[in-house]
């Protein structure tokens, strides 16, 4: 425990209740969305607002920070960043920052608006959204809500073409397939999906500079460095340290992108440095999504792009294309 | 040698401080201002055993205003961790002769290399504010104060209070020539150096925002978080995103007196100060409150110094709070080592005999660590008094 928590938490001792009426929320208070202040904080909302079932399915895992907390950020000074520019660009697609919220399944458990809320508060944000293939809403009215929308699907024998070729006629712009667990790649009926897709197909859940670079042979033309469904396997490394191999390997044959434990600005702005094009944040959009619906997701993804923001002018990079490797450094512990 | 992790005796001390200070004992009172038993100030031992009686005598706003770091306080932590990265390597027992630590940074002259790092708004810490800090530092055998730019008091009606050496700290403003006639009413008003503070562009107060039932809304504006609607789509606030290292260049010939560059983390940075006039290099995170997931200011020390080759002065702070990090700090090449929190510590647990005991403790320990390591000069401090293990 710091120090100062120790403080805090004496202070909140139900001895001294009385006090409690000087310090932070009063107990119970739902602040409205534009309060809240970063993405932890989103969390402590959601898990007010969710059953305890709900509430475990995204709650934190905790498990990447210690990775995030290996890396520093390098501030470099006196660089004007009055020019600010964090827009992207993925197969052609312009995004207003290399923040994407990503795909998760039954959006209705946390939200009665599910993936209607979460495409409204993304397109809000101005943020790419992957819809998971097991959205509680049909795709036609999400694509509706958020125009330039990426499709995800798991890969099952037979069905899966057919769903990426409805999800193209929705307006998907591109497509994840995510590698099944722990199975081995089917790179033949991988091959098979891309066929004559007209959008992109990027393989998520790579986790190896082999499997970056099979992606790349069989023409994927994107990664997403993951480890399977975001659930953290204990002893495996976490994707933002595989990532900076899995970027040589992937050299400028694949957009690699990457998720796991995004929390703060500083994460994306460490994996951009480290070789990523854009990072994929779920659990935070979900929190968001659970303690206020589309009001929620987008105030936690403009919370990481502001953040981002400020970390990039900290650190002499007002755009992404400025960002280099020396904009970090890795420690050992 | 105790250090940040709580020992037994440390904690109990420190609990006893909270709890004498705490609302327990008072019901009738207000549970933060009033309280019936501050420990004596000659009970305090360590600067450390400061923070839990300015916690108790301040509102929480305030006493969040001095411990905030930024973001998610990595950097903060980081400050403290770092020096237990650093071990000192007892040297030859003492030669027996006391220690000498009087020495000259560009030149002012101090009992020891030790400054009083510009802060904020001492006043929310204490009515008499910036006045009492500089008596108390004077009165710590004449410590040199940085004054901060956002001072409570102007630095003309500080100068009067008290005999020690005063810097003066600025944050440019946009439109160079503003800065002019600042500069020159502190120069007038003997400020012997001036430095310029040129991190946390971006940074934001969180807390405050965060403590937003508080009385924070002060704060804010003080920080800027929430000044004027930015003009970016990324809600990053303007006011410092303008900084040029051609800054410098147009603030050198305002200032007559030896200017320095504070909030320098990197090697890089610090050579692109020499070539713009700087006088000296600070190192700095502002205390953790610069950037999130920045370095700890000690461990990129060595590379800075090494950088500089001995061409300018490097003063450095954040994280500082016993005598022996001070020397540590020194081994790895700094000048001088600058203290932010532990006078503003001082100054909301006691006033001026605070903010001069607190000062006092770091120096006699200090003192002890030399002789414990068996230097008896400042020159005698160099890399062989320490093993680092940086991550
Ligand atoms: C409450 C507070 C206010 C500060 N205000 C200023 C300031 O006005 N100008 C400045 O250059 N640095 C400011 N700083 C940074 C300090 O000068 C110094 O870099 C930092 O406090 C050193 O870290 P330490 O507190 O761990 O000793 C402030 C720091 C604190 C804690």
């Amino acid at each position: 425990m710091r120090r100062r928590e120790a403080l805090f938490l004496a202070a909140a001792g139900p001895t001294i209740a009385r006090s409690q009426q000087l310090a932070g929320e009063p107990p119970g208070r739902i602040p409205p969305a534009a309060e809240i202040i970063n993405a932890s904080e989103m969390e402590a909302i959601a898990r007010r607002r969710l059953d305890s079932a709900a509430y475990t399915a995204i709650a934190d895992t905790g498990a990447d920070r210690a990775a995030f907390d290996r890396i520093t950020l390098r501030p470099r000074l006196m660089v004007s960043a009055t020019n600010l520019d964090l827009g992207a660009n993925l197969f052609g697609q312009p995004l207003f920052a290399p923040i994407l919220a990503g795909p998760a399944g039954g959006q209705n458990r946390f939200h009665p608006e599910g993936e209607l809320a979460m495409a409204r508060g993304a397109s809000k944000a101005k943020a790419v959204l992957i819809v998971s293939e097991r959205s509680s809403v049909p795709l036609e009215k999400i694509a509706a809500e958020s125009p330039g929308f990426w499709y995800q699907v798991f890969p099952e024998a037979g069905t899966t073409r057919a769903k990426i070729d409805l999800a193209v006629k929705a307006g998907c712009k591109a497509v994840c397939l995510t590698a099944g667990a722990g199975g081995t790649l089917h790179w033949a009926a991988i091959e098979g999906m891309r066929k004559d897709l007209a959008v992109p197909l990027l393989l998520k859940g790579v986790m190896s500079p082999d499997d970056a670079r099979a992606a790349a042979d069989h023409g994927l033309q994107g990664i997403v460095v993951s480890s399977y469904r975001g659930v953290p396997v204990p002893g495996m490394a976490s994707p933002i340290e595989t990532l900076p191999a899995i970027a040589e390997a992937a050299g400028s044959r694949l957009a690699v992108l990457i998720d796991g434990g995004f929390r703060r600005g500083s994460d994306v702005l460490k994996a951009i440095a480290l070789g990523a094009r854009a990072v994929i944040v779920t659990r935070p959009a979900l929190w968001g999504l659970a303690a206020y619906g589309a009001a929620g997701v987008q105030q936690v993804l403009e919370l990481l792009q502001s953040e981002l923001a400020r970390d990039m002018a900290m650190c002499g990079k007002p755009n992404l294309a400025a960002i280099d490797r020396a904009t970090v450094r890795l420690h050992r512990r | 040698m105790r250090n940040w992790t709580a020992g037994r005796r440390q904690a109990i001390r420190a609990m006893a401080g909270f709890v004498a200070g705490s609302p327990l004992f008072g019901w009738q009172q207000d549970p933060f201002r009033d309280h019936s038993r501050v420990p004596k100030l000659e009970e305090l031992l360590t600067g450390l055993d400061f923070e839990p009686v300015a916690y108790a005598k301040l509102p929480r706003w305030a006493y969040d205003y001095t411990a905030y770091g930024e973001g998610s306080e990595f950097t903060l932590r980081r400050n403290r961790q770092a020096f237990d990265w650093v071990r000192l390597v007892p040297g030859a027992a003492g030669s027996g002769q006391e220690p000498q630590t009087a020495t000259t940074i560009l030149g002012t002259p101090a009992a020891f290399p030790i400054l009083v790092s510009p802060t904020a708004a001492h006043m929310q810490l204490h009515p008499d504010g910036e006045p009492a800090t500089y008596q108390g530092a004077t009165a710590a055998s004449q410590t040199p104060m940085i004054v901060s730019n956002v001072a409570s008091v102007p630095f003309e009606k500080i100068a009067p209070a008290a005999k020690g050496p005063l810097w003066f700290q600025l944050y440019p403003r946009q439109d160079v020539e503003s800065n002019r006639e600042l500069l020159d009413r502190v120069q007038a008003a003997g400020a012997r150096a001036v430095v310029v503070t040129v991190d946390q562009q971006a940074s934001v107060y969180e807390r405050a925002l965060h403590d937003r039932n508080l009385e924070a809304a002060s704060l804010r504006r003080l920080t800027g978080g929430t000044r004027g609607a930015p003009r970016n789509p990324y809600r990053v606030p303007e006011g410092r995103l303008w900084y040029e290292w051609k800054l410098f260049d147009q603030l050198r010939p305002m200032i007559k007196v030896p200017m320095v560059a504070k909030g320098i983390l990197t090697p890089e940075d610090a050579l692109l100060c020499l070539e713009h006039g700087v006088d000296a290099i600070y190192v700095s995170n502002h205390g953790g409150r610069s950037l999130d997931y920045g370095p700890s200011s000690l461990e990129v020390l060595p590379e800075i110094v090494d950088a500089v080759r001995g061409r300018v002065p490097v003063l450095f702070d954040s994280g500082v709070r016993r005598g022996s990090d001070v020397l540590k700090a020194l081994a790895l090449g700094a000048s001088a080592v600058c203290l932010g929190r532990i006078p503003r510590w001082g100054l909301a647990a006691y006033g001026v005999p605070g903010v001069q005991k607190i000062l006092e403790i770091v120096q006699t320990e200090f003192k002890q660590a030399m002789a414990a390591t068996g230097r008896s000069t400042l020159a005698s401090i160099d890399r062989s008094l320490v093993r680092t293990d940086f991550p």
